[in-house]
């Protein structure tokens, strides 16, 4: 498939910029985590997790600039030349896609390390699962739940409002599509949250949990096995989600008119 | 027939870039498409390449729609086209990487033929970057060649080498259809004019019939849209 | 020969391919190119004079009708040894005379006046 792979090097070469500088960023938010100095320990740990989900908050908006551009594209005659390239709208949207999200998978696990570090200085005895876990499954549950789907969200308005461009609507469907799919996701959300735990849940810093306890601290501590349980159902379903505009936008693709 | 339209109209919100054309391109013909700006030219030639779909009518290229035989034709658009970031060595990556038909050996002859320098996009003047981009679509082994304004804004030299080159790679199973403001430099290369006033066929002649009758493609695109 | 300079094309002046003739015609006549000698191929001499290749090649089918050329298999076009060179000439002195006559009458002047004037100028040049 040398389409999708010069694809994914176009995608590199147009964006390795941002992804540089979002990789960067991590500097500053580790500096700003590091500077927060407060005598009580469970404060300090809570401002560092805010902390924590601005940076997410922040990439993910900056990520979702990343892979909107393509009203450049389109005034400087580019994405005519994609338009008639070999490869079909799949493949240009799942290169798009595939890079966004090689730029984020590497972040998340970096905040992942971020939590870890925060839970640490905070005096939490973070065994090696549990260190695992906050690296690893929580990053990783997190991107599959909220970063995959934005980036196709995004892939598939951009798509939506090229569209409609030559019609010289522009913006309106564009405003439309979101507005729509704003309304949608809070019923959305309500179904994952009450189907949420239909399925066993995955539990995390099980060995945390236990340690703590066995230390006795004051607070009422929850079984180890229902600590922290992370659902699998907005899981599946958001990758669901994902794969089904990421589908539509290459459809939508193949129809533009520019 | 390589390509046809059948009564083609297209309309843009109320204006008519084009109404009602019918045309069609035999094998090995190259033609040049002249008119006054807004006279239907970019529009014909983006129907002919599928990046649009007209509002009436039918457009075939290949017994098909463009859109579907896309790697058979070739589009040079007027807009530049170019990443600021490429060179003439990431040109080559990204065409071979996305047109089967793409032949690297024929784009570095036509990268030193046309004297291409070894620079990014944004470092190169805009007759360096319009031979460039021209290297890069007279690679492709396609049979149609789309052209809109090739020699827009480019510098004399740079023309006149990128007119010697079309005639170089040109074959005769392939047809090219070219628009351009620089009747006069052009008028050699035609087999075929076609003028186009207010998205209507004005004219469709052959250029050496005009010329027997003793009237250059110049004097006639006077008389016709003058 | 394949340099551009040299050819005249006037896109008023008549099919291109008619002209390209015109042009072989002269170099001929001049000695520039000589009977035997190679000519460029059809793509080449189109690329330098930027024109259509089919137009070169109905040129260079017309003077091999003419008796001018000849296509030898695989290697190209050439001038015929026999080619009509000298008649070229006369047909371009001729022209040419007759271009100077036609302006000569029309300012009025004699025959004897006419000779003078090319007489003088001819005169001038070896002079120099």
């Amino acid at each position: 498939m040398s389409g999708l792979r010069t694809l994914l090097w176009l995608e590199y070469r147009r964006s390795r910029v941002w992804s540089a500088a979002l990789m960067g960023s991590l500097v500053f938010w580790f500096w700003g985590m590091n500077q927060v100095r407060v005598v009580n320990v469970g404060e300090e740990l809570g401002i560092r997790l805010v902390l924590l989900t601005m940076a997410w908050l922040v990439t993910a908006v900056v990520l979702a600039i990343m892979c909107g551009r393509f009203r450049g594209e389109t005034r400087q005659g580019q994405y005519q030349v994609l338009l008639l390239s070999g490869p079909s709208g799949y493949v240009h949207i799942l290169a798009r896609f595939l890079y966004a999200l090689g730029t984020a998978l590497p972040f998340a696990v970096a905040c992942g390390g971020l939590l870890a570090w925060a839970g640490r200085q905070a005096g939490l005895p973070l065994d090696t699962g549990s260190t695992l876990q906050a690296i690893l499954v929580l990053p990783l549950w997190g991107a599959g739940v909220l970063v995959a789907p934005v980036l196709a969200w995004v892939l598939l308005l951009m798509t939506f409002v090229s569209a409609y461009r030559i019609s010289g609507s522009g913006w309106i469907p564009g405003t439309v599509f979101v507005f729509g799919t704003g309304a949608l996701f809070g019923p959305l959300l309500d179904w994952m949250t009450n189907i949420s735990f239909s399925l066993p849940g995955w539990p995390l810093f099980g060995r945390l949990v236990e340690v703590l306890k066995n230390m006795n601290l004051d607070q009422e501590m929850p079984s180890p096995e229902r600590a922290f349980l992370l659902p699998q159902e907005p899981l599946w379903i958001m990758l669901a989600l994902t794969i089904g505009m990421l589908l539509l936008a290459g459809r939508i693709w193949e129809e533009v008119e520019v | 027939m390589l390509a046809r339209l059948d009564n083609v109209t297209k309309r843009y919100r109320t204006v008519e870039g084009l109404r009602d054309v019918s045309l069609e391109f035999p094998e090995g013909e190259v033609a040049g498409l002249l008119g006054l700006n807004g006279s239907g030219k970019s529009t014909l030639l983006k129907l002919l390449a599928g990046l649009l779909v007209p509002s009436e009518g039918r457009v075939t290229v290949f017994d098909g729609t463009p859109r579907r035989n896309r790697a058979h034709l070739v589009y040079l658009g007027e807009a530049d086209s170019l990443y600021g970031w490429m060179d003439a060595r990431d040109a080559e990556r990204f065409m071979a990487g996305l047109f089967a038909d793409f032949r690297r050996d024929r784009f570095r002859e036509l990268l030193h033929g046309l004297e291409v320098p070894p620079r990014k996009a944004k470092a190169m003047s805009k007759g360096e970057r319009g031979r460039l981009r021209l290297a890069m679509t007279l690679a492709r082994d396609a049979r149609l060649y789309l052209l809109d304004e090739p020699l827009a804004g480019i510098d004399l030299l740079s023309r006149e080498r990128i007119l010697s080159s079309l005639v170089r790679e040109w074959h005769k199973d392939s047809t090219i259809l070219l628009s351009t403001h620089e009747v006069a430099e052009a008028e050699g290369l035609f087999d075929r004019v076609l003028f186009l006033r207010e998205g209507r066929v004005a004219l469709d002649a052959r250029a050496e019939a005009l010329r027997s009758e003793g009237r250059s493609v110049v004097a006639t695109f006077r008389e016709v849209l003058g | 020969m394949t340099d551009r300079r040299g050819w005249f094309l006037d896109p008023e002046a008549g099919p291109i391919f008619q002209q390209i003739g015109d042009n072989v015609r002269r170099f001929l006549a001049r000695g520039d190119l000589r009977p035997g000698e190679k000519l460029p191929s059809a793509r080449d001499l189109a690329g330098e004079l930027r024109v259509n290749p089919n137009t070169v090649v109905h040129a260079y089918s017309e003077l091999e009708g003419q008796g001018v050329l000849e296509t030898r298999r695989g290697l190209g076009s050439f001038v015929r040894e026999d080619a009509p060179v000298e008649g070229m000439r006369q047909d371009l002195i001729r022209r040419a005379a007759s271009r100077f006559a036609e302006e000569a009458v029309r300012l009025g002047l004699s025959k004897g006046e006419a000779i003078a004037a090319v007489k003088e100028v001819l005169d001038a040049r070896t002079a120099r």
